[in-house]
């Protein structure tokens, strides 16, 4: 017996360790090789210290004791019994070594099987032979090919072996030949034996098989799974169909040609033929060589001027193949798919090079198309685009309206009011919600530039004013049918198109207002969408009627001043609270979501929105019992009456707040923390007096509007928006305002309000003894190590980190990050009429509802007719804020 | 033959249905499921069912061991789609069914009904493949929003009628009757019982039983007006089970079964809770739905972090404990691959039912779903504490509930000439 082995080079550094009752006995460190001497193959390790010093001398037996633990770890019983340890330095030399002992086994055991003679060689996998194939020993050849694929090993030497013979090759002849004598033994023999061939998992293999003159023969085994006796697949029919692959203008490389050929077979193996067999490492095997022949395909077609040029040609007017411009679409389709999958630079430079070409006209052509299948691929190639780089696009985008040429937006937004297919619908209001997605994100994607990637972006950053007009042109256009539903009598008998319209469109809107709630602001007030947005909740389309609760849910949850008002001021809860008597006590969806936006309220202890509903809707409330939610609100209402302002002050402005004022005053930031309602509500005050005069102004008028439409009676308030509106539009004519304005809004208040965050002495007033968001029960903490991924688990949400984002922007809260972020700057500008009465609490005088005094100070009502004020009453001492207000201003200017 | 009837005809035939047909079946499974509480109320005799996962044959095969609709009420518990190569067919005639047949077959959601999910593991893959656009991902995405997110299972007998059908094994079944009542069979898909066990007769306590016994008014027949033609199928108890009046007044105490797709949650401490769940949303990554949709049961002590990156683990104590507190005697959920197709845990309070034999084409692991018998013992009225809100705070004194009795059908893959060698659609038209 001979052992063709070659042991493994060099020495690696090892500690040898010894099982003694029940201890890991050190028996010291040295240099781990393997030898064969006299056909003994061996372990030595000589120590570091005495170089002649044997630490171990150990045989290697054919037994299979030998265990590989933790990438550095070899552990083994020897043959009388003790236990042995190498724990080496490095994991590569424990590999070497490992794979030493391994092949010495896998030898040992064929040559014992060989001396037995009890099996033939079909176990001894150095090196594998294969009879050359037909009908008559496809049963020994099915054995054999079977029995290497056990083990890597003879997976290797049998991948060897097929590659260097051209196996397959002469497999293929076989399929047809058994088919003619209807062999069906055979065939399943054949399908067994390529099935294995292409799970031994070898790039070349594969590759093989998808070759023009194979593949045919391949696939043509592989119709007659054994599994499925019965059944017999047409993967031939399928694959060997020409008129499958079309062609737009033709590609002239042939390497391409083949390229593309082999990209699709590869294709169906993995989706179709393979399917239901591949493992794992077979099928990303599949999924690189599509990966890469993809690569250079797209790489050709980029790089490919005159290919460019005649695609792009078809597009011409004066052309009117319109067959042929489909298919270009298709074309252009395709490769958008496929560039979703390249890497961020190389998707960049072939969409930069599309674009110039004129992409965005194809986009146009195609998004008018008679036909909706093909605006859905329209509308997909734009999508691809947004998903790679909205900034990008918008910057193209703003680029069209700065040279007064239609802007894509417009064409969209038309296209969304009269589109009538609802699936392409759904597209239009996606893709517009990425272009007009108020958000300017950060300058992350730097790098993954086109050519005037770099300009448009300066321009689109420097010009704030100018996206700003943009945003809220394109808003104008785009919520003017939600606008319309104000002159309408009754919303009962809304069509299906107008009922699918106008919920994408308080979809957008509540979208916008969570990702950018200042830049919203204008429109919603100006165009006066809130009221609008209310009275479908009125409507009988119950999803309708969902979608509009979700915008109200949505402001609330943003804790803005100036979306408190425009909720305070309308109806809205009023008519949330019909909702849910209409339902209750059906334990229905809609219902739900009512309470949940009033348990809501009452977590998070939102101050104004408490007094407000208390105060106006105490009788419905009182009135329903089903649930515990509106008793409890009412309790935590009379809790805040209760606990008088006088006993707040003495009890808490002076022990904790006092002292709690000096830090702040020096120190500007001290991170962002989490603000609960009250604490916003109180230091959201703001410095800057201007934006003041605008912001209540523009409240005022909202809130009139508001009115005017819930109670027709207070007429002359009905005037205000248009004077308002000529206002707005004096402003929008004057970019530099409103970037101004913008700016003044964006950037002072993380400054000067975050920092103002002591424990409100509002939160620890009420009896509750924890703050609102400490009230959830405990639960485990979500560490991060939770989310570490596990191998075998495959469900994970990490997973989708990696995922498209443009789906988790359609999420509806999925903007859990950008709301945190959000809330910071959420401070909002109307606060600042609360800021002497916010601050003034902090300094002395207990207030209970600084915020909701305040919201009625500009409210109409309060300003109609001051006396009869409903609330007033409940405010404990409506004259001392206006000291403290004063009190404040001195305090500040000092 | 309405279009919907016809829909369901060549869905059963695993023929897809045109786009614009599946938009309108979307629109109207919108408009019912929107009526849905969170927790929907399901009145037993009904059959559990764990995850699908897109293999259509294989539902089929459930259908054809379980009954077919409506001849059997059914109540799936998510994930219906990916993995499998057959998400639309399978969650589209769900879907038909579900509309069809409202009262008699309940859709709850599970983690895979997820756009962010579905992108991952094969469904929104499947509609661009089989319908060339996300139009059909998108309808199907809106309606998963409106799914519920739990059921309650009402009314559930606590005694089993054996099944007649006892095959092999005769010896076994008549030993063992007279030392209780049945509890739990398990049958193989040929409906031979392959296993049973029995609940030692405590004649004590079930005399305490009758005294304390609580006689509700009877439910409102009309919210299920087709009551009345339930019909018997083999395995469904019968009236014979509450004829012999003599022992049997335990089932009375039958306490009601909670199916959800993945399992509890610490936000979550009683059944009302969820209802305060505003569920028409994306899954989100924490929280009570998610929760709901990922938790696992496990062998620990209170709760621990999830391996799976959302939901957590929780214990039996946990289980017991929220079952003690909510009158519970079982939770049913899905959401775990078990070999053997159903796996009880923490002393029968809580299951995992797996309806996906051959997960994946290959994990070899059968089947099973689980029956519930209609308790028929207190004359059709059912002790409705459990179903109304506040049942936490009506349920005072002992609240010891006894477990519904369970009939576990097992099944295997369907068999091959029963459906073609699965794979994917391919590609139409190729140009690169």
């Amino acid at each position: 017996m001979a052992l063709d082995l070659q042991p493994p080079d060099g020495r690696k550094r090892v500690k040898v360790y010894e099982l003694r009752q029940n201890d890991w006995f050190d028996r010291g460190t040295g240099f781990c090789t393997g030898h064969i001497s006299g056909e003994i193959p061996r372990i030595y390790v000589e120590s570091e210290d005495e170089p002649i010093r044997v630490l171990l001398e150990s045989k290697i037996t054919k037994e299979d004791g030998y265990q590989k633990q933790q990438e550095t770890l070899i552990v083994w019983t020897e043959s009388d019994g003790t236990d042995m340890a190498l724990s080496f330095q490095e994991a590569e030399g424990c590999a070497v070594i490992w794979d030493f002992v391994h092949s010495v086994q896998q030898q040992l055991l064929s040559v014992a099987a060989a001396d037995d003679a009890l099996s033939d060689d079909l176990e001894n996998y150095q090196p594998i032979q294969l009879q050359a194939p037909e009908l008559g020993n496809l049963a020994d050849i099915e054995q054999i090919v079977r029995a290497a694929s056990m083990t890597q090993a003879g997976r290797d030497a049998l991948s060897k072996f097929v590659i260097r013979d051209e196996y397959i090759g002469k497999l293929v002849p076989l399929v047809t030949m058994a088919e003619d004598l209807e062999s069906l033994v055979d065939l399943h023999r054949l399908c067994n034996i390529m099935k294995s061939l292409i799970l031994l998992n070898d790039n070349t293999i594969i590759e093989t098989v998808v070759a023009d003159q194979i593949i045919l023969g391949v696939v043509g085994a592989l119709e007659y799974d054994p599994e499925f006796p019965t059944h017999k697949a047409n993967h031939r029919q399928y694959l060997a169909d020409q008129s499958r692959y079309k062609e737009v203008v033709p590609i002239k490389d042939p390497l391409i040609r083949r390229k593309i050929r082999s990209t699709w077979r590869l294709q169906y193996l993995k989706d179709v033929v393979l399917a239901r067999i591949l493992d794992d490492p077979t099928f990303s095997v599949l999924n690189s060589l599509i990966f890469f022949n993809q690569m250079e395909i797209v790489n050709h077609i980029q790089s490919n001027a005159p290919f460019l040029r005649e695609l792009f040609s078809v597009f011409d007017p004066r052309y009117n193949d319109n067959k042929r411009k489909d298919d270009a679409v298709q074309f252009l389709h395709q490769c958008a798919a496929i560039a979703k999958n390249l890497q961020a630079p190389s998707r960049a430079q072939l969409f930069a090079n599309f674009i110039s070409h004129g992409l965005f006209a194809v986009i146009a052509f195609a998004v008018k198309h008679t036909k909706a299948a093909m605006r859905t691929t329209g509308i997909d190639i734009l999508m691809a685009l947004l998903d790679h780089d909205p900034v990008m696009m918008r910057g193209y985008m703003l680029k069209a309206v700065n040279e007064k040429k239609t802007p894509l937006t417009d064409t969209l937004i038309d296209l969304l009011h009269a589109e009538t297919d609802l699936g392409v619908k759904n597209q239009l209001a996606d893709a517009i919600k990425i272009l007009l997605d108020p958000q300017i994100p950060m300058p992350e994607s730097l790098g993954r530039a086109g050519p005037d990637f770099f300009k448009l972006r300066s321009s689109n950053l420097l010009s704030d004013a100018f996206v700003q007009q943009h945003f809220d042109d394109s808003s104008k256009r785009l919520f003017q049918p939600l606008k319309h539903i104000a002159n309408r009598l009754s919303l009962n008998e809304l069509t299906f198109q107008e009922v699918t319209l106008y919920s994408h469109l308080v979809d957008i809107l509540t979208f916008f207002v969570r990702q950018h709630l200042f830049r919203t602001r204008n429109v919603i007030h100006s165009e006066s969408l809130a009221p609008r947005v209310a009275q479908l909740l009125t409507v009988p389309q119950k999803h309708l009627k969902l979608v509009s609760l979700k915008f109200f849910r949505t402001l609330i949850s943003l804790q803005d001043t100036f979306y408190q008002a425009l909720m305070t001021h309308n109806n809205t809860f009023g008519l949330i609270l019909d909702i849910v008597c209409e339902t209750m006590p059906r334990d229905n969806l809609l219902n739900s979501a009512c309470l949940e936006l009033f348990e809501f309220i009452k977590r998070e202890n939102i101050k104004p929105f408490i007094l407000h509903v208390v105060e106006k809707y105490r009788d419905k409330l009182d009135q329903i019992t089903y649930v515990d939610t509106f008793r409890n609100l009412i309790l935590r209402y009379d809790q805040m009456q209760g606990n008088g302002a006088d006993a707040d002050a003495t009890l808490f402005s002076q022990d904790e707040n006092a002292p709690q004022r000096l830090p702040l005053s020096g120190q500007r930031w001290q991170g962002v923390k989490e603000m609960d309602a009250a604490e916003e509500e109180y230091f959201n005050a703001s410095d800057d007096e201007d934006e003041w005069t605008q912001e209540s102004r523009a409240a005022v008028a909202e809130t009139a509007v508001a009115n005017g439409s819930a109670s027709p009676v207070v007429k002359p308030l009905v005037d205000y928006p248009d004077d308002d509106d000529e206002d707005e539009d004096a402003m929008d004519t004057k970019p530099e305002a409103a970037a101004a304005a913008d700016g003044s809004m964006e950037t002072p208040f993380p400054q000067v309000e975050e920092t103002a965050v002591p424990p409100s002495p509002e939160a620890s007033s009420v009896s509750e003894p924890s703050s609102p968001v400490s009230q959830k029960p405990s639960a485990p903490e979500r560490l991060a190590e939770k989310r570490r991924r596990e191998e075998e688990d495959e469900d994970e949400l990490v997973k989708l980190a990696a995922g498209p984002k443009r789906r988790s922007s359609l999420s509806s809260n999925s903007g859990s990050t950008v709301m945190n972020r959000k809330k910071t700057l959420s401070i909002g500008s109307i606060g600042s009429v609360d800021k002497g009465g916010a601050q003034g609490v902090m300094g002395t005088v207990m207030s209970s509802a600084p915020p909701k005094r305040i919201a009625i100070n500009i409210g109409p009502v309060k300003s109609a007719s001051p006396d009869s004020a409903p609330c007033e009453e409940v405010v404990p001492d409506a004259g001392s804020e206006k000291e403290n207000q004063d009190e404040q201003k001195g305090e500040t200017t000092s | 033959m309405s279009d919907l009837d016809r829909a369901i005809e060549q869905l059963r035939a695993c023929r897809l249905i045109p786009e614009s047909q599946v938009r309108e079946l979307c629109y109207k499974a919108r408009e019912l499921l929107i009526e849905e509480g969170n927790v929907v109320s399901v009145d037993a005799p009904v059959t559990i069912c764990g995850d699908i996962h897109g293999q259509f044959h294989d539902l089929m095969e459930l259908f054809r061991v379980g009954g077919d609709v409506p001849d059997t009420n059914y109540l799936f518990m998510g994930d219906f789609v990916d993995r499998g190569f057959y998400s639309l067919e399978s969650f589209l005639l769900l879907l038909c069914l579900k509309v069809r047949y409202p009262d008699r077959i309940t859709l709850i959601r599970g983690n895979h009904e997820s756009r962010q999910i579905t992108t991952v593991y094969g469904f929104y893959d499947e509609c661009i493949r089989k319908y060339g656009s996300a139009n059909v991902w998108r309808y199907c995405c809106e309606v998963f929003d409106y799914l519920a997110l739990g059921a309650i299972v009402l009314g559930a007998s606590s005694e089993l009628e054996p099944s007649g059908s006892n095959a092999n094994d005769l010896t076994q079944s008549t030993i063992a009757v007279d030392d209780g009542e049945l509890e739990t069979e398990v049958l193989n898909s040929r409906g031979e019982v392959t296993m049973s066990s029995y609940r030692p007769r405590q004649r004590a306590s079930s005399d305490v039983d009758t005294d304390t016994q609580d006689i509700l008014p009877p439910r409102d027949i009309s919210a299920a007006p087709s009551q009345t033609s339930a019909p018997t199928r083999t395995g469904a108890p019968g009236t014979g089970a509450s004829g012999d009046g003599n022992g049997s007044s335990m089932t009375s105490r039958t306490g009601a079964v909670l199916c959800v797709h993945g399992g509890l949650s610490p936000l979550i401490d009683s059944v009302d809770k969820i209802r305060l769940i505003d569920r028409k949303q994306e899954v989100p990554h924490e929280g009570a739905m998610c929760d709901l949709l990922w938790s696992d049961p496990d062998e620990i002590e209170g709760w621990g972090l999830s391996p799976r990156g959302a939901g957590f683990l929780f214990g039996g104590d946990i289980v017991k404990q929220f079952n003690h507190q909510n009158g519970l005697s079982l939770i049913a959920r899905a959401h775990q691959l078990v070999m053997e197709g159903y796996k009880e845990m923490f002393d029968g309070g809580i299951v995992t039912v797996w309806s996906a034999p051959n997960y994946c084409y290959r994990c070899g692991n059968v089947a099973a779903i689980l029956e519930l018998g209609e308790d028929t013992s207190n004359g059709g009225t059912i002790a409705r504490s459990n179903g109304e809100y506040g049942r936490s705070n009506g349920l005072s004194g002992p609240s010891s509930v006894s477990s519904p009795g369970r009939r576990y059908r097992v099944f295997e893959a369907a068999a091959q000439d029963t459906r073609g060698m699965p794979a994917k659609k391919p590609v139409a038209d190729y140009f690169l």
